[in-house]
Parts: structure tokens; C-alpha cells; sequence
């Protein structure tokens, strides 16, 4: 095997099997958080995907996002978003996540994460449970591998 | 010579899962001044109130806080019915205290999980956050949903209890409570708690009365401060609640007080369950409200909520003002800290059970030689740290 | 202290007194009284639970801020009328220090001018907010 297709393919497999994950609240109720949170636990244990909640940017694969992106949270989702290496992918999670929810028309209320950066997955709920969370994610975690497997 | 520095943390919050600004002044291990920038997670709620009709705004108020939010449309429909002279049927009432009670287990299970994460105690954590969701479960039999149950309406409730969620909620909290012996024992005996939070963070009950701190925070002081006690609302009439208060008031005693607190919920739930009135869910409520004002304080699990609403006479309000448990409670941080050594902070601040998207706040320690950031996550690592060298 | 024994302490300011509800008072009281009555509450035990803020619109040309006192289950709330356009109240952070945060909150909501506030930045505005737009105020302007 050449030396780049063997990177290729370490990577890949790095990627797709253990992608690190980076949650960001940009103001929201905190009801999509704590399911975001739930699914790290024993009883959905996200972690079995090899999925690893990161602390900094800088490493992680994903970006999950919660809430409906007050002002003061834009630019720090900017910054989040910018200090991800690529190839990076972002999860909104919850309807303020992906409209606004309640919070559409509030001032202070920019109404959407695509608003702010490209979105690749959403999903819905208010909040969506520990369940569908994890569905958005392996379904990401499959289209990366399928992206990975073709080029 | 010790330099002083500030020291910033956040706004991201990987712990609490909130975004948030304190700012603490440092000089060497001691903090020597605090301040909170609040507006991460303000969405301009009470102004988007006034925009919509009362029925509207439940959905509304209920998303002020997700871990809350039963609370929060509780505290709304009270005190809206108070306005237009309505009552609600005492099984609506008793279903409402019934939700509330296991929110206040999910709230308190919940907090435990993440102070525990503060101080290192991951395995806490995890058993906390696994049997919490044997609450989780009935409440979404119960009522539809894990997270913002949506259980009020204006005059009364959407959801009855039939006995097959009658029979999960018993199961539920007789399992809840064998637990619940071993999270009392664990905060109470634990080593590595015990080093981290007995005799950490003393309030008195002076300074109780002097920064207005309320619920479990207060209580931990000694000082009875409970609505569902000193103000008895909705069904709390009917099936009243004991207070538990410690008199330590470090954050040790504000560990055992929430633990404690959830025996006296499942005691309540199992005596709600055993009585439930028969009868309706819902009374007529009229479309518009009579002109007046009025004020609402129920128990959250952080302490008092107070909801201030006025109506015009009309189908929207004039205006809702929502105080929130936390709002007060901060200030008792701010204060605390000083003095304190910056490895204790991350715990003073999660021993208030602080909500943030109640009222959003973030920690920051500012570097004065420099800017030197620091996220949550690394002021909690020094925390545990620090007290594992002292081992 | 009970309601009826506040509102014997506090008659000397009061200028109005009313019952809305069972287990509240409130009591109107000029600006210039209010650090006075707020001492006298302080003293006897009552808690500051809030502070709100109303606007009646610039034709009614007046603000109101209802200070919420607690002791048990009894409100009793001072309130304390101002000028739409100028409308200023003292700070009672001196008394009550954790006031501070509600006292923030009033000032960057309705525009209500708190003398000798420890503390003018913006509590839960974010920093880039136009400064002369108070989110609170019947006749904001807001996107």
C-alpha cells in the first residue's frame, strides 16, 4: 500500500471510528444540553460509537450545537467554528438550534445556527431525545465514512 | 511580592453545559474580588411576552430553563388564574405538585451528577445520571416529554394520571429512594467528597439574610426558607411538605440537604398518588384577563421563583417580570469567593446549583502579567489537583 | 413583622397604601424617601425578593419601580414613581448589596438612571448593544 493511501486510511478510520466532539451552547434553555449531556451516560453511552467529548476546538472532529444564538453567542460560535481543524462538521441540535424555536422574533435572537456557519445535520425536538440525538450523529459518522470511502 | 491577576474562565462550560462570564481578581492561591457579566443565554423573554396572548406565553415561560421548566408555567398559570379570580380543580393541583415533585428529582439527581464532575467524582456522576432516568421515565409517561413536560394549562392540567403511570411513579421512586440511602451515605462519608466540600465555602445564616440567598443554599444555613413551607400554593395546602435545613451550612450540609430532600419528595409523590382527588383537570378560564397585578412565588428546586405579571384587561399581558433563584444566589458567589482559594471556586459555585439559562452567567479569572484565559475546564482540573495534593 | 405592623412603620412615607391581595401591601413613597423605608425593612427582617420596572409610556409621561420585600409568606412592595424621560431612583446597594444585579438589570432595561450604582455594565445586554435603546420600554425600537 502507497505511504499517502495508508495515511488516508489510518485517518479515515481514525475519523469515523473515534471523531472527537465539541458541544457549544449558544444561549438556549438548556433542555437539548442536558440530553446532549444524557447521551454520554450509561443508558444511551454515546461513547460505545467512540465518540469523545473534547474540551477544546482544537481537537475535535464535530461540533454540536444547542439554542438559538444570542447575539453575545455569535461571535464565540464564530470563534469555535474557526479554531476547528478541518475537516469539521456541525450538529444543531433542537428547534432553536435549527429555527429559532420558541425564541423566533426575540430580540437579542439571531434565530438559527445556520445563520452563523453551515450546518450538516439537524435535529429536531424540543428538546429531541437522548435517542434521536445519537441517530444524528451516527448518521453523520456514516456519511463521513462513505465521504472517506470514496475519495 | 504577590502579583494580582484576573482570572477569566469561559464562556464555554463544558461541565455545566451553560455559558456564563464571573470575573475573579486573584492574588497568588486568594481571591481577592468577583464580578458576573450575565447575557450569554438572554433572549428577551419578558419583552416577548407582552407580544403574545396568555396561552402563548406558557410555551414561552416554560423554556425560560429546561432542567425548570414546570416551575416556571407553574408559577405563570398560579398566578394568571390569581388575576382572572379562577382556582383550579384540586386533582389539576395535585397533579401540578405531583409534576413538580418529580421535577425537583430530576433537578436534584441531576446536580448531583455535575457537582460531582466538579470535584472529580466522575463515578458519581455517572450512577447519578443513570438513575435519574428512571424519573425521566415517568415523567414522559406521565406527561409526554423528558424535558419540558408542558403538563399546565391555564385553569389546570393536560395530563391525568391513569394507573398504569401511577404504578411506574411508585416503582420509580421506591427504586429512586434505595439509591438515594447510598447518595446520603456517599456525601456523607466519602473521603474525597468530604475533603472538598466540609467546612468549604461556610455561609451564615447572617450573611444568608444579608445577600437574600434562598432554597437549598439557604436552607444549608439553617435559615427555613421554602415557599412550598412559609407559602403554601397549589396543592401543597392539601399534602404539605417538611423542611430540611442543616445547620453546618458549608457545602457539605448543601450536599445532604438536596439529598435529603428528595426522601421528603418521594414521600409526597407516594402520598399524592395515595390520595389523588377525583374530579376535573381543567376549569373555564376567560380569554381576557381582569386588569390588576398581581405576584406569584413557588418553590424551585433552587430556591423562591417570583413572577410578577400585570394585565391590561386584555388577552396579552402588560408585563411579566421573572426573578429567578439563581439571580440571587450569584450574589452569595460573588461574596463567598472572597477570600477563598481559587481550587475552591469551581465547587462555591455548584454548591448554589447555579441555572444558567435561568440567568446565564461564565467565570473568569483575569491575568493581569498578561491575558491569560482560562476555560472552566482547566479551573476545575486545578481544583482537583490542588486537593489531591494535599493528600 | 407582620403587614399590618410595616405599614404602621412605614406611614409616615407612604403616601398611598393598598391591598391588592391577600398577604400584600404596597406602599407608594416618594423617591426621596425610599432609602429610609428600605432601612426600616432591612431592619426588620424583610428579604428583597425584586425589583421591577414599569414603563407607562411617554404620554402618561411616568415609570414606576416596584421594590419586593419578603418576610414568610407576606410582599410588601414600596413603590416609587419617576419622570418618563428622566427617570431616576437611588441605589439601595449600600443596604442591600446583592441588589446590585436587580439594580443593573432596571438600568439597562428601561433606561432608569440608579445613583451610586456600584456597578453600570450591562448585566445581561450584550457589550456591541446600542446604548440609547432600553429593551423594556413600551416605545423600544428593536429589529
Amino acid at each position: 500500500m502507497q505511504q499517502t493511501d495508508m495515511i488516508r486510511s489510518v485517518t479515515r478510520w481514525a475519523r469515523v471510528k473515534s471523531p472527537w466532539v465539541i458541544h457549544f451552547n449558544s444561549g438556549s434553555c438548556n433542555g437539548c444540553d442536558i440530553e446532549i449531556l444524557a447521551t454520554l451516560t450509561p443508558r444511551y453511552d454515546l461513547e460505545r460509537f467512540g465518540v469523545r467529548l473534547e474540551g477544546s476546538p482544537r481537537h475535535a472532529d464535530i461540533l454540536v450545537c444547542t439554542g438559538a444564538v444570542t447575539r453575545q453567542a455569535r461571535e464565540s460560535l464564530l470563534r469555535t467554528y474557526e479554531q476547528m481543524p478541518e475537516p469539521k462538521f456541525v450538529v444543531a441540535v433542537g428547534s432553536c438550534a435549527i429555527s429559532g424555536g420558541v425564541f423566533q422574533g426575540c430580540y437579542n435572537v439571531i434565530g438559527s445556527i445556520d445563520q452563523v456557519i453551515p450546518v450538516d445535520v439537524y435535529v429536531p425536538g424540543c428538546p429531541p431525545r437522548p435517542q434521536a440525538i445519537i441517530d444524528g450523529i451516527v448518521g453523520l459518522l456514516e456519511r463521513l465514512s462513505e465521504r472517506e470511502a470514496v475519495s | 511580592m504577590t502579583q494580582k491577576f484576573t482570572l477569566p474562565v469561559g464562556p464555554q462550560h463544558p461541565a455545566l453545559k451553560e455559558p456564563g462570564h464571573f470575573e475573579f481578581t486573584v492574588e497568588g492561591e486568594i481571591v481577592t474580588g468577583a464580578t458576573v457579566r450575565l447575557g450569554y443565554a438572554h433572549r428577551g423573554i419578558e419583552k416577548a411576552t407582552e407580544g403574545r396572548n396568555w396561552t402563548q406565553d406558557i410555551y414561552l415561560l416554560e423554556r425560560i430553563c429546561g432542567i425548570c421548566s414546570h416551575v416556571h408555567a407553574l408559577a405563570f398559570c398560579l398566578g394568571v388564574e390569581q388575576l382572572a379570580g379562577v382556582t383550579a380543580p384540586p386533582r389539576a393541583q395535585a397533579i401540578r405538585v405531583l409534576v413538580a415533585e418529580l421535577e425537583r428529582i430530576h433537578s436534584h439527581l441531576l446536580w448531583l451528577g455535575v457537582a460531582a464532575h466538579e470535584a472529580g467524582f466522575d463515578t458519581l456522576f455517572m450512577y447519578a445520571w443513570r438513575d435519574r432516568e428512571t424519573v425521566m421515565d415517568a415523567l414522559e409517561t406521565l406527561t409526554g416529554n423528558r424535558v419540558n413536560y408542558s403538563a399546565n394549562l391555564l385553569g389546570g392540567v393536560k395530563c391525568d394520571v391513569t394507573s398504569a403511570s401511577a404504578s411506574q411513579i411508585y416503582h420509580a421512586v421506591d427504586k429512586l429512594e434505595e439509591r438515594t440511602r447510598h447518595y446520603l451515605d456517599v456525601v456523607m462519608n466519602d473521603d474525597l467528597l468530604i475533603q472538598r466540600t466540609r467546612g468549604v465555602g461556610v455561609m451564615t445564616v447572617e450573611q444568608v439574610d444579608q445577600m437574600g440567598v434562598m432554597g437549598p443554599t439557604a436552607r444549608a444555613s439553617g435559615v427555613m426558607r421554602d415557599i412550598r413551607c412559609i407559602a403554601p400554593y397549589s396543592a401543597y395546602v392539601e399534602f404539605p411538605i417538611q423542611p430540611i435545613v442543616e445547620t453546618s451550612g458549608d457545602l457539605q450540609a448543601r450536599f445532604i440537604v438536596r439529598v435529603k430532600e428528595l426522601f421528603e419528595s418521594y414521600r409526597l409523590i407516594r402520598t399524592i398518588l395515595d390520595h389523588l382527588p377525583d374530579g376535573d383537570l381543567k376549569t373555564r378560564m376567560p380569554r381576557r384577563i381582569k386588569a390588576g397585578e398581581t405576584i406569584s412565588r413557588v418553590e424551585a428546586p433552587r430556591g423562591e421563583l417570583f413572577y410578577f405579571i400585570k394585565s391590561n384587561g386584555t388577552d396579552t399581558p402588560e408585563r411579566v417580570k421573572v426573578r429567578t433563584p439563581t439571580l440571587c444566589n450569584l450574589a452569595s458567589v460573588l461574596t463567598l469567593a472572597v477570600g477563598r482559594q481559587v481550587a475552591d471556586i469551581p465547587m462555591i459555585l455548584v454548591g448554589i446549583d447555579p441555572c444558567f439559562s435561568c440567568n446565564d452567567r461564565a467565570v473568569l479569572l483575569l491575568d493581569q502579567s498578561g491575558e491569560r484565559r482560562w476555560t472552566w475546564e482547566k479551573l476545575r482540573q486545578y481544583g482537583i489537583d490542588f486537593y489531591r495534593r494535599q493528600q | 413583622m407582620t403587614l399590618d405592623k410595616m405599614q404602621d412603620r412605614l406611614k409616615i412615607w407612604a403616601e398611598e397604601t393598598q391591598t391588592p391581595e391577600a398577604n400584600r401591601l404596597d406602599v407608594t413613597i416618594t423617591v426621596g424617601n425610599l432609602l429610609a423605608a428600605v432601612a426600616v425593612l432591612k431592619a426588620e427582617g424583610w428579604y428583597l425578593s425584586a425589583i421591577t420596572g414599569l414603563d407607562y409610556g411617554h404620554d402618561a409621561d411616568r415609570m414606576e419601580v416596584l421594590y419586593h420585600f419578603c418576610f414568610g409568606a407576606e410582599t410588601l412592595t414600596l413603590r416609587v414613581s419617576a419622570p418618563h424621560d428622566t427617570p431616576s431612583v437611588p441605589s439601595i446597594c449600600h443596604l442591600i448589596p446583592p441588589a446590585v444585579v436587580f439594580e443593573r438589570e432596571l438600568a439597562e432595561m428601561f433606561g432608569i438612571v440608579v445613583v451610586g450604582i456600584p456597578n453600570s455594565d450591562h448585566l445581561f445586554l450584550p457589550d456591541d448593544w446600542d446604548n440609547r435603546v432600553f429593551p423594556l420600554r413600551k416605545d423600544a425600537r428593536l429589529e
